[in-house]
């Protein structure tokens, strides 16, 4: 049997100013498949989704559905084609419940036309939960729900109009394993009614796991196309980045030094009596689960968080963060979680953005001294090897990997004592991403006390010298980083060991 | 590589003209269509140096107004606090207190009535429009307390000087708004408290958790915002030898309106002093130009209207297109 081509691509082209984000694509799908669609940050992923989405127009090439030829001007004639699509940013309402999210967009079922008719919209988004075999309060605003049902609900959404082809653009990003099962299970359901699913993630594994082909692109090409069965991740990687990586990680060198930071019997809404020391040099790991606690601790160090009780000693004197500036003054630095929302202000240039924790310290008399400011920038950006066209653009116009490194030259420029990492490769493609890791490894060597907090478990197994396990607030476990292993590590997180 | 670059960037040149130029090159037209229908009134030294004396008040309040608007926040209240300064000092005068202490102390009442606001907003958490709407109604109750809602004449002849004396032939409040303008732009452009502004108005999360101090920073752009209210005042004040409780009314959205303009030239949607020279004098040329032309001033209303609502359309078209 010869198995239909359902979507087709040809020839596709899309430039914006500075750069071709597609220079010629061609790639198909096939019916009752699920297709892994990889490549780094910048690889021109996005833009081919956002092109079958009808958010971006092409310049050139021609997109084949069902053997006709067709053309996407709006999401109108993407979802007419029965395309639907699973955005990264979720794109929900937060006011509004998981049935209002779910058929907003669509049509809401009415009475006397004008009138939405509750009842049925509720029984309706019953329907496409139950057929997902998902449970989410339906009544409740998406900004109550925790972030796993937030993500069921964008799923969800894609449902409630059938389609051919779905499109799920790094879904699982906020689920931890047990619900990423959930997410794979309604991904198979949907393969074994003869429907298509691309699936566009970083995770390798994810992609190995549950894709039939796999594409791979980069700089706005396919590179190949190929059965997932006959596919290492060593192969992925290779045709991502264009070249072999030695290993995932650096190696480890130099010895933990004196104490840092000590955090004794810290108590708040999220923290319930921790107590750990960092010292200079070494990186401490926080495992644990969504929920857990992690990014609280790292806020309450911070001073963006309040504590009710305890006390943190840093170099011996108490450290008494009121704010995040006063934990900057003494030496404390955050790498936050949402990069785009936290860690940068896109609409400024790049030394703007790397300068901008240290304006006091490179100024005279508050008044800015430009040279000195781009100098020291640049220098701090050659150190974390950003790069970049000029350090005048806009940070807004890098890669999420470069985005990142700009992130880490803004703390390099700092010299912390302790710093501070929630989620640092988070969206980083895997080049970057293995850069990003050296960086941390550079400042730990030079005396650095670095504490992080990653889903990526391999990071943290990579990454750190000891990991400090936590469950609701609580410690469960601290382990030295010696002959851990994935399955140790996740009996550590649920609190099964020790 | 690199080559493909340069095309695709020089194939948006023109757009990227239109974007940063489009405002000043609208500016330069309305300049031609003017002298061109009355060539022998509009481009006549007399005029221009009238119409800059017409429009430096006006651009004393709204340098202020931009320093607010680079964080993205909205300051109503710059007409009643002109209004406010300009009773207080006219009282002050006529009750016998010299000219140059009855200036000073209405200034300082006039700037802490902008700090009033930025406590209000970056401290209790009002939203700009919010509380700078409650503080405009306020003010100006308090200017028509103060004044028994009549003008007040009969002001010192030494405090013309502000509004209509010149210094070697140039007006001093042409000087004034000259240097309000330089100051606000060293300010924004060469100071750390300027980059900070920017910081906050592009990302105030990613600002704060960076150790910027927002609250302060917002709250202290309400203060700069008043005093430059209440120099605004004085001046005008001054120019009409007279005090009226509503005399600032007009700065309210005229102020707003040439920072709006100002946003959609030279940068890029981002308030800078120089694009708020401009929409100053967008405007004040505007009001000249019609007047000259005997056009009433309810339809230089409509028309104002109209090239605000043209000027920010063109460039988020631009915006659009590249």
């Amino acid at each position: 049997m010869v198995v239909k081509e359902v979507l087709s691509i040809r020839g596709l082209k899309k430039s914006y100013p500075g750069v071709m984000a597609l220079k010629g694509v061609n790639l198909a799908f096939k019916a009752g498949e699920i297709h892994g669609l990889i490549g780094e940050n910048g690889a021109g992923k996005s833009t081919l989704i956002k092109i079958l989405a009808g958010i971006v127009k092409p310049d050139d090439g021609e997109v084949t559905i069902l053997g006709k030829s067709v053309q996407i001007r709006n999401s109108k004639d993407s979802s007419r084609n029965r395309l639907c699509f699973i955005h990264q940013e979720l794109n929900l309402v937060t006011y509004f419940n998981a049935a209002e999210n779910i058929f907003l967009g669509h049509s809401y079922p009415r009475r006397l036309r004008f009138f939405v008719d509750w009842k049925r919209l509720k029984a309706k988004t019953k329907e496409i939960t139950d057929a997902l075999q998902v449970r989410i309060p339906l009544d409740t605003p998406v900004s109550y729900l925790s972030a796993v049902d937030r993500a069921m609900v964008a799923i969800a959404r894609a449902f409630a109009v059938s389609g051919d082809i779905y499109f799920m653009d790094e879904p699982a990003t906020a689920l931890t394993d047990i619900e990423k099962e959930k997410l794979f299970r309604v991904i198979k359901t949907l393969k074994s009614q003869g429907k298509t699913v691309v699936y566009v993630s970083h995770n390798l594994d994810d992609i190995l796991d549950i894709t039939d082909r796999i594409t791979v692109m980069r700089d706005g090409t396919v590179v190949e196309c190929r059965e997932t069965l006959e596919t290492t991740k060593d192969d992925l990687i290779r045709s991502m980045i264009g070249k072999s990586l030695e290993s995932a990680f650096p190696s480890r060198e130099g010895k933990a030094g004196a104490v840092v930071f000590k955090a004794g019997d810290i108590h708040n809404e999220s923290i319930d009596g921790l107590s750990f020391d960092v010292r200079a040099g070494e990186i401490l790991g926080i495992g644990g689960l969504v929920g857990a606690g992690r990014t609280e601790l790292l806020e309450t160090i911070f001073g963006a968080r309040g504590k009710d009780s305890g006390t943190f000693t840093l170099n011996g004197v108490p450290f008494r963060p009121s704010s995040p500036r006063s934990a900057i003054e003494q030496g404390v630095v955050l790498v936050p979680e949402e990069r785009r929302k936290q860690g940068l202000v896109l609409s400024r240039s790049i030394y703007e953005n790397i300068s901008m924790m240290s304006l006091g310290d490179i100024s005279n008399f508050g008044f800015l001294n430009h040279r000195v400011i781009r100098n020291r920038s640049e220098e701090a950006g050659e150190k974390v090897r950003l790069k970049c066209s000029s350090y005048s653009n806009h940070v807004g116009t890098l890669s999420g990997g470069n985005q990142q490194k700009v992130v880490f030259a803004k703390t390099v420029l700092q010299e912390p004592k302790l710093l501070l990492l929630d989620e640092p490769s988070k969206g980083v493609d895997v080049g970057a991403r293995f850069e990003i890791y050296s960086i941390i490894r550079d400042l730990a060597s030079r005396g650095t006390a670095v504490i992080i907090v990653s889903s990526d478990f391999n990071e943290v197994l990579g990454l750190t010298d000891r990991i400090l396990f936590i469950k609701e607030g609580r410690m469960v476990s601290l382990k030295d980083n010696i002959d851990m292993n994935q399955e140790k590590y996740l009996n550590c997180c649920y609190g099964r060991d020790s | 590589m690199k080559e493909l670059v340069s095309q695709a960037t020089t194939g948006h040149l023109t757009i990227r003209i239109v974007r940063t130029w489009g405002t000043f090159m609208g500016f330069l037209l309305l300049l031609i269509v003017f002298s061109a229908i009355r060539p022998d009134v509009f481009p006549s030294g007399r005029n221009l140096k009238n119409i800059i004396e017409q429009v430096a008040t006006l651009a004393i309040v709204a340098t202020g107004v931009t320093a607010v608007m680079v964080t993205g926040d909205f300051d109503l209240s710059v007409g009643s606090i002109a209004s406010l300064v300009g009773i207080v000092a006219a009282l002050l005068m006529k009750a016998g207190h010299g000219t140059f202490i009855s200036v000073i102390i209405a200034m300082i009442l006039g700037t802490s009535a902008g700090l009033i606001n930025g406590l209000l907003i970056a401290y209790g958490g009002l939203s700009a429009f919010v509380g700078t709407l409650a503080t405009m109604t306020a003010y100006g109750g308090v200017a028509l307390i103060a004044s028994n809602g009549t003008t007040i004449f009969g002001l010192p002849e030494n405090f013309r000087f502000l509004g209509q004396e010149s210094v070697a032939f140039i007006p001093v409040s042409v000087v004034i708004m000259i240097l309000s303008l330089g100051v606000v732009y060293a300010l924004l452009e060469q100071t750390t408290y300027g980059r900070r502004l920017y910081a906050i108005g592009g990302n105030e999360e990613a600002s704060y958790l960076s150790g910027i101090r927002t609250k302060q920073v917002r709250f202290l752009s309400f203060g700069i915002s008043g005093f430059f209210a209440s120099l605004g005042g004085i001046v005008l004040t001054s120019r009409l030898h007279s005090a009226h409780p509503q005399a600032g009314s007009p700065f309210m959205l005229n102020a707003a309106a040439a920072v709006f303009l100002g946003m959609t030239a030279f940068r890029e949607g981002e308030a800078n002093i120089l694009g708020t020279l401009l929409g100053v004098l967008i405007i004040g040329v505007m009001g000249n130009g019609l007047n000259i032309l005997g056009i009433n001033s309810y339809v230089q209303s409509i028309l104002t209207g109209i090239i605000i609502i043209l000027a920010v359309l063109l460039s988020s078209v631009a915006k659009k297109r590249a």
